[in-house]
């Protein structure tokens, strides 16, 4: 048998439609009903708030609907550079956002330079080749000195 | 890429999941998981609704709402490799989303995600002019505003959002029971503040 409690509960919890209620506790809920006036005064409260519930709707926002849509895509279209940027920076925090990206763009070419100097040489031999061609022009000297 | 698979997006209806809708919503992600700009827009179209009148419902109408519903509608297109087939709805990842945010936002960084807090969106027209019913439906707004985050989440969803209290539950990371405990809570407490707000009325 179910008490007023339980009831109290199960309203509180699962709203007054009884479809929403457990299923295994349905009937004597709607049992309880038909017997008990506290348990209807209860339910008549509660579906006075779910209809004050109903009637605060949200007005229609188009304005905002087309800003967004706009802004969203903007954002499909963005570059690959973008879109790497966008994913390396957190959204949330503006300040972060506005330090963080000029501090990561201007750090950029400083990486780019290090490896492309790593790479390439740009026509500055190391030590080992500037000794190879010492000897080889020591020896060249040496072979013109005896062919003359 | 991906061939964009064949959908019908329907402008303005909100975006409750249902099994009609699953293998659409379904086919859009994938699409989307695959780079394509337009079933993103399909899909912004399909759940801007729902995710708007959730944050208007929770932050009121502030410009915020704004940010928290691009910035949602936004990780649709940046975390879309993050959802998964048969794990949660479309519509329920989404209302994850921006649960979470509004729940940030409201906790701690009011001011982080726009500094526009007192400026109003236009709106056609205003939620409390209901004809006869002023009174009741600031009353009910005050009471809203003034119950725990968590509890005026999880009320909204139920009522407005339509989802069942597992849905709800997987949202907030939390047991079917807490949630079930959260959304009792928010029941009681609002019935009793607008009972102390306004005495004279039937609530």
């Amino acid at each position: 048998m179910m008490n007023f409690e339980r009831f109290e509960q199960i309203v509180e919890t699962y709203g007054c439609a009884p479809a929403r209620w457990p299923e295994h506790e349905r009937n004597k809920a709607e049992q309880l009903l038909t017997t008990s006036a506290e348990a209807r005064s209860l339910l008549d409260e509660h579906r006075a708030l779910e209809s004050l519930l109903n009637d605060y709707q949200v007005p229609a926002m188009p304005q905002m609907e087309r800003r967004i849509l706009g802004t969203l895509r903007e954002a499909t279209r963005a570059s690959l550079l973008d879109r790497i940027l966008d994913w390396m920076l957190p959204r949330s925090g503006a300040l972060i956002s506005w330090a963080w990206r000029p501090a990561l763009v201007a750090t950029l070419p400083l990486v780019c330079g290090i490896y492309l100097a790593n790479y390439y040489s740009f026509g500055i031999d190391g030590a080992q080749n500037s000794w190879q061609e010492e000897l080889y022009l020591i020896s060249m000297n040496d072979y013109a000195e005896i062919s003359e | 890429m991906r061939q964009r698979p064949v959908v019908h997006s329907t402008l303005g209806t909100d975006s409750r999941d249902s099994t009609s809708t699953m293998t659409e919503d379904e086919a859009l992600m994938l699409a989307i998981q695959s780079g394509d700009s337009r079933a993103y827009e399909s899909a912004v179209r399909k759940h801007i609704k729902a995710i708007s009148h959730y944050a208007f419902r929770m932050l009121g109408n502030s410009k915020d709402v704004e940010d928290i519903t691009q910035e949602t509608l936004l990780r649709l297109w940046t975390h879309a490799d993050s959802w998964q087939p048969g794990k949660a709805g479309v519509s329920t990842w989404l209302h994850r989303i921006a649960h979470n945010l509004c729940i940030d936002y409201l906790r701690k960084d009011r001011s982080g995600i726009t500094g526009e807090l007192t400026e109003d969106i236009e709106t056609d027209d205003d939620p409390s002019l209901a004809p006869g019913k002023e009174a009741e439906l600031q009353s009910l707004q005050k009471a809203l505003d003034a119950l725990p985050e968590r509890q005026r989440s999880a009320l909204i969803l139920s009522h407005y959002q339509g989802f069942s209290n597992k849905e709800i539950a997987q949202m907030m990371d939390i047991s079917v029971d807490a949630l079930e405990s959260i959304l009792a809570r928010a029941r009681r407490g609002l019935k009793a503040r607008l009972i102390r707000n306004a005495p004279t009325e039937s609530v």
